[in-house]
């Protein structure tokens, strides 16, 4: 090989790497608008302007924490059915492992995500920067707690925690009613609960330290301890079915629509609720390089719109719309239950370590 | 032996030293490591670097930086290996965990290890039942094994029943312990004993055992002086794998260990996900201290097994083992067969089976029966993208245990038939992935392939490249003690008559290796079917797999549901194995 053609191989063995890098750096291709006019668009022609804008964009990438077949899948069906030209694709996984992807992701310069939700996810990509606020006509529809001041989230549904418990092995009347009777010797190594930040001991933690305060709460905590609750990494659905089986006649902190499935196909199993319940809140949230922007943001508006709230509904999901009961009413406070704390994805991001902290230290032994 | 420092690590430059036992094709002198075959092995060699190296480099990284939010790396600290060193201060997890591993390593290897005699070597009956309930109890999705011991152990399961019936005592077993946890754990790992096992001692040399038999030693001294020592490789082998394994491991300690408030060193690690952002610093740290450990362990076994020609059993005389007579005793072994089996097997498949027939879990009872319904069946086909799914972890089980094998054949060839310098770092670079966390491993080859223009992220390829790398560490070690069983003089004879390289290994050297390069095929291809900790970072949207949909069911799904799954799908991974073990050991034996 001549030295001029060893050169020339070179060369081009280098352009068609940089060829190759440069592929996968490409910025999407963007319209006129930059990303946070179209987030941020109002007045009488948003509607007109972000169909437009999607017809040109023709999907969206939506990464979920949702369930696929109960939730997902419904929604997807609904939206796609209202504007054909767009597709929805999804990627689901739990909060933490979709956080992660998503981080790297951005890390590496690549935006596949256009959505994101979950009751902690989208706080968690907001605080490392990669959130686009965005405005939408139905926040006006919602309570304050509902939806992020500075428009980073709406939330879609919320979930509610109580105790679930073995209808053979427990009588209604007998039931711990309040969180000083979880402290009666007869309920000691009776209860389980799970290890889950988002749903399971720690945050049942944070709402005591919240609706009793520090000191009070820690008291009380103090003594809980003394009851040997079993722990367990499985989730909250698991840890019912074990109480279902009969394991532990009382599965602490589950979330109340798993025992009311359950209940309604026959099993051995009821919700009922210490209050003050705690409350969680699936938020959604916008890329802050989102490709397809306005696809994203006609997303966003279905699902906090009653219409979308609706396809929750059915799905047996607890709507966050105020208007929107759920197919079972009393899931949601009113009938059974009054008082629930709203945990909101801030105060889970500010405190949620305490509570771990607080669990590993004192529960872990 | 091996006494370079490891700065002159892994020599491949093929420069062998002339010692006095260097023979074979490297040992002739330096020109030769220009011929073809050279460039195979040099080619394993930089693959699994390439393959080993940016995880590893990672999970140090991640044990000596905290990260911002962004995920990004921080600040310098050596605050994780701090609060390490803190936490073996307290005993009790410490200890915990020591009996916990060791104790599952042994039992595994006492298990699986009797049993693999019993089906490879004695005329004892329903032999092919071993092989069955290996690869049945090992294809059962991990989570819903697990699921099934603790509903038939349980307080309220039928075991505590019958037993609390039979002696009036209420909770007699408590599953929820450390004996639970070592008992689950190694019946777990049990049938990789046995695939590994079986391979040895189909390879056993008989003529030595005879000897035995002649000199008039019974069954029992023969077993103990002769085939146990020459087993010492496979032995070791199982036992330190799955002492790492139980070791580092976080899902039984978690499922069945933390409701028993047993902690173990894990135990903290594993609660630092919870954290947010999540962290795993802790992680990283423990994995450094634990390949510290494993390096010296691998050093050990390198100048243990170094004499290797103590562990040949393959020799140019006549090899293939002769089935040892056990007369009247046969019966009782398969006796002991049959329970292996229905321990192993029957019971906690049993379970599951019972719990996918049912809308909601209810114990084992006629009154349970009238709520039979296949609903739970119904659902799990219609999972969404389920038969994807079960595509990709069909491609990606089949290509892992094809790729791993080959390589970890190679790479074994060199550590065993090469007197390259440094070859045990080869050694521990094999080994190493058994010691990356999951999630740490999963992040590091995520992060790999959004940076370097290669573009597989969010194909199947990155999941291939990224089990490759997890289940290399089981492919050596089933080829590496099957290597270690072949004698040198095969190949030298194969040499002698005008063979080349490739020929030798084609004709003489992989044909006898077949045992072991099956047991470890199979294992791998069952491994990946159930890997969950990378998968569930790499898969994307379209290129689900079939662990990742157990997970999601398990998270959120009703034990029904999960089980009806499972049931169908241990049903298709067994199938396969079987399959692919008939047609290749058939094709394996006409090649001999």
């Amino acid at each position: 090989m001549t030295p001029y053609r060893k050169n020339l191989c070179r060369t081009m063995t280098i352009m068609a790497l940089a060829a190759l890098v440069f592929m996968f750096r490409l910025p999407q291709p963007s319209g006129a608008a930059s990303i946070e006019d179209v987030a941020m668009m109002k007045g009488a022609d948003r509607q007109k302007i972000l169909v437009e804008g999607a017809r040109k964009e023709g999907k969206l990438m939506w990464y979920t924490t949702l369930i696929v077949d109960q939730v997902v899948r419904p929604v997807k069906e609904a939206f796609e059915k209202e504007y054909p030209f767009i597709q929805v694709e999804f990627y689901r996984g739990n909060a933490e492992n979709l956080v992660r992807r998503m981080l790297a992701e951005y890390q590496a310069k690549r935006y596949d995500a256009d959505l994101v939700d979950g009751t902690v996810s989208p706080i968690m990509v907001k605080r490392a920067g990669f959130l686009q606020p965005f405005y939408s006509p139905y926040f006006a529809e919602y309570p304050a707690e509902l939806k992020d001041p500075q428009g980073f989230w709406g939330s879609t549904n919320l979930y509610f925690l109580t105790p679930g418990y073995n209808t053979r092995m427990v009588k209604s009347n007998e039931l711990p009613k309040t969180y000083h009777d979880l402290l009666n010797p007869r309920w000691k190594g009776q209860m389980m609960w799970s290890t889950s930040r988002g749903s399971g001991a720690p945050i049942f933690i944070g709402n005591v330290l919240l609706s009793m305060g520090q000191e009070a709460g820690k008291a009380y905590l103090q003594k809980l301890k003394g009851q040997s609750i079993a722990k367990s990494t499985a989730s909250n659905r698991q840890i019912l079915d074990l109480t279902i089986a009969g394991e532990y006649p009382i599965a602490l902190h589950i979330f109340n629509h798993h025992a009311y499935i359950s209940k309604t196909a026959g099993a051995p199993v009821d919700w009922y609720a210490i209050e003050p319940v705690t409350a969680t809140i699936q938020t959604i949230a916008l890329a802050k390089s989102t490709p397809h922007p306005h696809a994203s943001m006609l997303l966003l508006d279905f699902v906090l719109s009653e219409k979308g709230q609706k396809v929750f509904q059915q799905s047996n999901y607890l709507p966050s719309h105020p208007k929107v009961p759920a197919k079972q009413a009393d899931l949601k406070p009113g009938a059974r239950f009054k008082r629930a704390v709203y945990m909101t994805p801030d105060i889970q991001f500010d405190k949620g370590n305490e509570w771990v902290d607080y669990f590993q230290n004192q529960f872990l032994k | 032996m091996v006494r370079q420092p490891p700065s002159e690590a892994l020599d491949l430059s093929l420069k062998s030293r002339r010692g006095r036992t260097a023979r074979g094709v490297f040992g002739l002198n330096t020109a030769v490591s220009f011929s073809p075959e050279s460039w195979v092995l040099v080619g394993v060699s930089v693959i699994i670097a390439y393959l080993v190296l940016p995880p590893l480099y990672s999970v140090l990284q991640t044990s000596l930086f905290t990260t911002t939010l962004t995920g990004e790396l921080d600040e310098f600290t050596l605050r994780f290996y701090a609060d390490l060193f803190r936490e073996f201060q307290v005993i009790e997890p410490f200890l915990n965990t020591v009996y916990f591993s060791i104790g599952s390593a042994l039992l595994a290897t006492l298990i699986g290890g009797v049993v693999s005699w019993i089906v490879t070597r004695t005329d004892t009956p329903l032999r092919g039942l071993g092989y069955f309930t290996a690869f049945a109890s090992f294809g059962t999705p991990f989570i819903l094994y697990t699921i099934g011991w603790l509903l038939l152990l349980g307080k309220a399961g039928p075991v505590n029943y019958w037993l609390g019936r039979l002696l009036d005592q209420k909770g007699l077993l408590n599953i929820y312990s450390l004996g639970g946890m070592v008992f689950v754990e190694a019946l777990l790992w049990s049938p990789f004993v046995f695939l590994m096992m079986a391979a040895s001692f189909r390879s056993m040399d008989p003529t030595l055992e005879e000897a035995s038999a002649v000199c008039g030693a019974r069954i029992g001294q023969t077993l103990r002086r002769i085939s146990l020592r020459l087993m010492l490789p496979a032995f070791f082998s199982v036992l330190l794998l799955i002492f790492i394994r139980a070791f580092e491991s976080f899902e039984i300690p978690a499922l069945v260990g933390l409701p028993g408030d047993v902690r173990v060193l894990t135990t903290a690690i594993l609660l630092d996900a919870q954290r947010m952002p999540p962290t795993y610093g802790r992680a990283g740290a423990f994995s450094v201290l634990l390949m510290l450990v494993v390096a010296g362990t691998l050093y050990v076994y390198f100048r243990v097994t170094r004499d290797e020609s103590s562990f040949h059993t393959i020799t140019g005389k006549g090899y293939r083992p002769a089935l040892i007579s056990l007369g009247r005793w046969r019966y009782l072994a398969a006796g002991g067969l049959l329970v292996y089996s229905f321990v192993l097997l029957a019971l906690p498949f049993l379970i599951i089976l019972w719990a996918s027939l049912l809308p909601f879990y209810i114990q084992p009872s006629f009154e349970a029966l009238s709520k039979l319904t296949l609903k739970n069946y119904v659902s799990a086909i219609h999972f969404p993208k389920i038969t994807d799914a079960i595509k990709n972890s069909i491609l990606l089980g089949l290509g892992s245990a094809t790729v791993v094998m080959v390589l970890t054949t190679f790479a074994s060839w060199i550590l065993v038939r090469t007197k390259l310098r440094g070859r045990w770092l080869l050694d521990l670079l094999t080994t190493l992935p058994l010691l990356f966390p999951g999630i740490v491993m999963g992040l590091a080859i995520m992060r790999f392939y959004l940076i370097v223009p290669i573009p597989i992220y969010g194909t199947l390829w990155i999941l291939l490249a990224a089990f490759v790398t997890r289940y290399i560490p089981y492919g050596i070690r089933y080829t590496h003690a099957g290597l270690l069983q072949l004698h040198r003089e095969l190949e030298e004879a194969a040499y002698a008559s005008g063979a080349s390289w490739a020929n030798a290994m084609r004709r003489v050297t992989l044909p006898l290796l077949t045992p072991s390069f099956l047991g470890g095929w199979v294992f791998v291809f069952l491994l990946s079917a159930k890997e969950l900790s990378m998968s569930i970072l790499l898969v994307s949207p379209r290129t689900q797999v079939v662990s990742v949909a157990v997970y999601e069911l398990w998270e959120n799904g009703q034990v029904g549901e999960l089980a009806a799954f499972g049931v169908i799908w241990t049903t298709i991974l067994v199938s396969v194995s079987v399959v692919y073990y008939l047609f290749a050991r058939r094709y394996g034996v006409q090649q001999q």
